[in-house]
């Protein structure tokens, strides 16, 4: 086990000692609801979850609802099991989560049950009427081209006959007219003439004939076209609806889910206030349909955030986005290995020293902190330490957390390092470091400050001066390398 | 007081558990909206007239919503991307190596990252698909998905004195104590009537956990009796966006909300507001305090702006 690990295992039991002992045992019973059930909310539960418009909702929705009435999760399990029918564990409701994860999604905005159970009605009315209108559709065109090639039919035959008929009666009266003027000068012009009108009128007759025709067929025609455009609408409209649930899906993570404000208006019974703010406003009014309560106002928003809400409601996407393959270059890169030792908080570190005498060097180094404060104002004391903390016990803790320097109070040993690079490495990026004042005087009283927490050199040579000199004991064998590597340095 | 302008709108800050110089910002373009995110990591140099200096920084497709500081090892970092993976990313290697991770097993965005400060393993993320993840550093997949907020999980926080405990706010209006041992939730209550965007263990105390809301009020709860709050602290104009606890003070919280304001409250006391900062100028997403450095804290917001100061004085000035 890495050695974070076993510093965490030695830790803890600092922290709650009695406490966890007592703890161990019914240590979940502390983040456990011990108080007993309630059998008024359990009934109420029960009349609840057997409304029938609350059957059709998901369970989760209705563990929800319980839930925020406050009722802990016994009781809801015990008005679950009290009700038949309904699917009381949370497997189930994650499974009905997850089946209907997109029939909800797009209604989710309307998270009261009903709604939902209304919604899904709708959308399947709809969509039964939709297919309705599409066979429909195909039914009137059928019929209508049926119609009017029946009518075309009917047309010629009828119309047919009756041309004859006509035109025969045209002939006739002619004949007769012929016959009745035989004295008459029947010349064969006239009758040339005669025939061409009788030709004429034929030619007329079928003239007209064929112009019903074609008016039937133009008629059918416009029928057709009629249907189809009413199929394109439609259509239009069918995608405009997808369109909207799409971009209901993706700007409800833009304007729902994004501005919690508006979430309010998700969550079951939220009705949206309008803050004067119409234009995004529309969609969720569409979705929400519930009555009126008292809400929190939202807060109003920077003008730029509602142009760019409007602009993703357009469609549009702003132009400063750019396209970022932010994709691992090696997915199996292993981290670098860590460079310093995980320090103990100060809730941790506080239990220890209560029971202890803040040390003397911890005192040392804040008086040194406080004179370097007044000689070098700019440089010495960086401006986020502390001035005003004053010395508290839990104060220096914190600050000589790092560094062993008052570490003899705690039992744990935290600032031992890794097995570090070669100290020649290590000396140059010291150097890299270094601030350009007297190197050891700053680096005792900065112990606790300096920037660079790297494994200065000269640091470790003298943590380690002042862990010899101390009476603490040395955990490990690694404070022992430590040591080591820096006496080879003071050697060298 | 130094303040570091980032491209993008703020999201969140961090302090490193290592270093008391360094800090991480997670932001993201467009408020977050629709556009790219980048993940800052800054070091505080004493020197003022560049009191920051950007160590690294990486730049994502997607929004970064957190970022959380490993507590093993000192240069990684757990960035929770809007995209839905997350990402780790390691400062000691050059930029071209970054990230070392992507994981993608989260639906939705990812809401919050935060680190286990005990057993030092592990991680959770919390997402807009109703669920938390458990992860750890050597494993491609999550160990254990959670699932059981009916909406958007904002933020999933270990507790500091019991490893294996953690509690998780959401969008549905309750509050979730688990423990990783447990195939399901141990606890759950409903602290606000709305939704609850964030939540906070005390570090002195392992049962006490503050949540905050969209109904601007911020309360702090004791688990044990979690009928009725302790302390209920009104004061925030609109909804309260982040609640820490200090690592240093048993009963002090910071607290930041879209009023712009970022507020020190002593849940104790009967006026509980302690301080308020009125530094940004935008929606004040983001603050931190300190874990090495006493009284430090930091906030940002989406005014793109970043502020690192001490408690008690004027985050602007110089």
């Amino acid at each position: 086990m890495p050695p974070q690990n076993a510093g965490a295992e030695i830790g803890k039991p600092t922290n709650v000692d009695q406490q966890d002992a007592a703890k161990q045992s019914s240590k979940a019973s502390v983040f456990v609801n011990t108080e007993p059930m309630r059998e008024e909310q359990v009934q109420n539960a029960v009349k609840f979850l057997s409304h029938p418009k609350v059957r059709g909702s998901p369970v989760i929705y209705r563990r929800n609802f319980l839930e925020k009435k406050g009722l802990t999760k016994e009781e809801i399990d015990e008005a679950f099991r009290r009700v038949p029918d309904s699917q009381p564990s949370e497997q189930t409701a994650g499974a009905n989560q997850a089946n209907t994860p997109d029939v909800q999604r797009p209604a989710q905005s309307q998270a009261l049950q009903p709604g939902v159970s209304g919604s899904t009605g709708v959308t399947t009315l709809s969509r039964t009427r939709y297919t309705f209108r599409w066979s429909h559709a195909l039914i009137a065109v059928g019929f209508l081209v049926v119609s009017g090639a029946g009518t075309a039919i009917l047309i010629k035959k009828s119309f047919l006959p009756r041309l004859k008929s006509w035109i025969r009666k045209i002939v006739l009266e002619e004949e007769y007219d012929q016959l009745e003027r035989t004295d008459s000068k029947l010349t064969v012009a006239e009758e040339a003439s005669q025939a061409a009108k009788a030709a004429a009128a034929a030619a007329a007759a079928l003239a007209k004939a064929n112009q019903e025709i074609l008016t039937s067929r133009s008629e059918e025609r416009r029928y057709f076209a009629d249907v189809v455009s009413l199929l394109d609408k439609q259509v239009q409209e069918m995608k405009l609806l997808t369109s909207e649930i799409r971009r209901l899906e993706a700007s409800r993570g833009a304007s729902y889910s994004r501005h919690e404000d508006y979430q309010v208006n998700q969550t079951s019974s939220k009705p949206f206030i309008v803050n004067g703010k119409q234009d995004y406003g529309q969609r969720s009014v569409t979705s929400s349909s519930q009555p009126a309560s008292v809400e929190p106002s939202s807060a109003p928003h920077p003008k730029s955030y509602m142009e760019i809400m409007a602009m993703i409601q357009r469609g549009e996407k702003p132009s400063n986005i750019r396209d970022i393959d932010d994709s691992p270059p090696n997915p199996n890169q292993q981290p670098s290995n860590p460079r310093l030792a995980p320090r103990t908080k100060p809730w941790e570190v506080s239990q220890v020293q209560q029971n202890s005498t803040p040390a003397f060097p911890s005192q040392v180094n804040v008086k040194d902190l406080n004179s370097s404060v007044l000689d070098n104002s700019d440089n010495a004391v960086p401006w986020w330490q502390s001035k005003n903390a004053g010395i508290r016990e839990i104060d220096n803790g914190v600050e000589n957390n790092g560094y062993g320097t008052a570490s003899g109070q705690q039992p744990i040993k935290r600032t031992w390092v890794p097995p570090q690079p070669p100290p020649v490495v290590m000396s140059e990026a010291a150097e890299a470091i270094r601030r350009p004042k007297p190197l050891v005087q700053k680096e005792q009283t900065l112990d606790d400050q300096s920037v660079p927490h790297s494994s200065d050199v000269s640091d470790k040579v003298m943590k380690s001066s002042e862990l010899s000199k101390s009476e603490r004991p040395i955990e490990g064998s690694i404070t022992n390398t430590v040591l080591e590597s820096a006496e080879i340095l003071e050697e060298s | 007081m130094p303040v570091f302008k980032t491209p993008f709108n703020g999201y969140s800050v961090k302090f490193s558990p290592f270093y008391e110089d360094r800090l991480a910002v997670a932001t993201s373009q467009n408020f977050g909206i629709l556009g790219n995110g980048r993940l800052h990591v800054l070091s505080l140099s004493p020197n003022p007239s560049q009191p920051f200096t950007e160590i690294a920084a990486y730049d994502t497709a997607d929004g970064i919503y957190d970022v959380s500081w490993s507590e093993s090892h000192d240069s990684l970092l757990v960035a929770a991307v809007a995209d839905g993976s997350v990402k780790l990313y390691d400062t000691a290697l050059p930029p071209t190596s970054n990230p070392i991770r992507s994981l993608r097993e989260h639906t939705r965005e990812v809401h919050s990252a935060d680190y286990n400060p005990l057993r030092r393993d592990s991680f959770l993320t919390s997402s807009w698909d109703d669920t938390v993840k458990l992860w750890t550093l050597d494993r491609p997949s999550s160990i254990r998905t959670f699932k059981e907020h009916s909406y958007c999980v904002y933020s999933a926080v270990w507790n500091p004195r019991h490893a294996d405990v953690f509690a998780s706010a959401s969008g549905d209006c309750t509050l979730r104590v688990w423990d990783v041992r447990e195939p399901s939730s141990t606890m759950v209550f409903p602290p606000h009537e709305f939704e609850v965007l964030t939540c906070d263990w005390n570090k002195y105390d392992d049962c006490i956990i503050a949540t905050a809301s969209v109904d601007k009020s911020i309360k702090v709860w004791d688990v044990r009796s979690f009928r009725v709050p302790i302390a209920v602290m009104n004061g925030h104009g609109y909804a309260v966006r982040k609640v820490r606890f200090s690592p240093h003070v048993r009963n002090l919280l910071v607290s930041c909300s879209y009023d712009m304001t970022v507020c020190v409250w002593d849940f104790m006391v009967e006026d509980a507001l302690v301080s308020r900062y009125d530094h940004h100028t935008e929606f004040a997403v983001g603050v931190d305090m300190s874990v090495l450095v006493e009284g430090l804290m930091a906030s940002t917001g989406w005014d793109e702006l970043v502020y690192v100061w001490q408690h008690g004085t004027d985050p602007r000035a110089l």
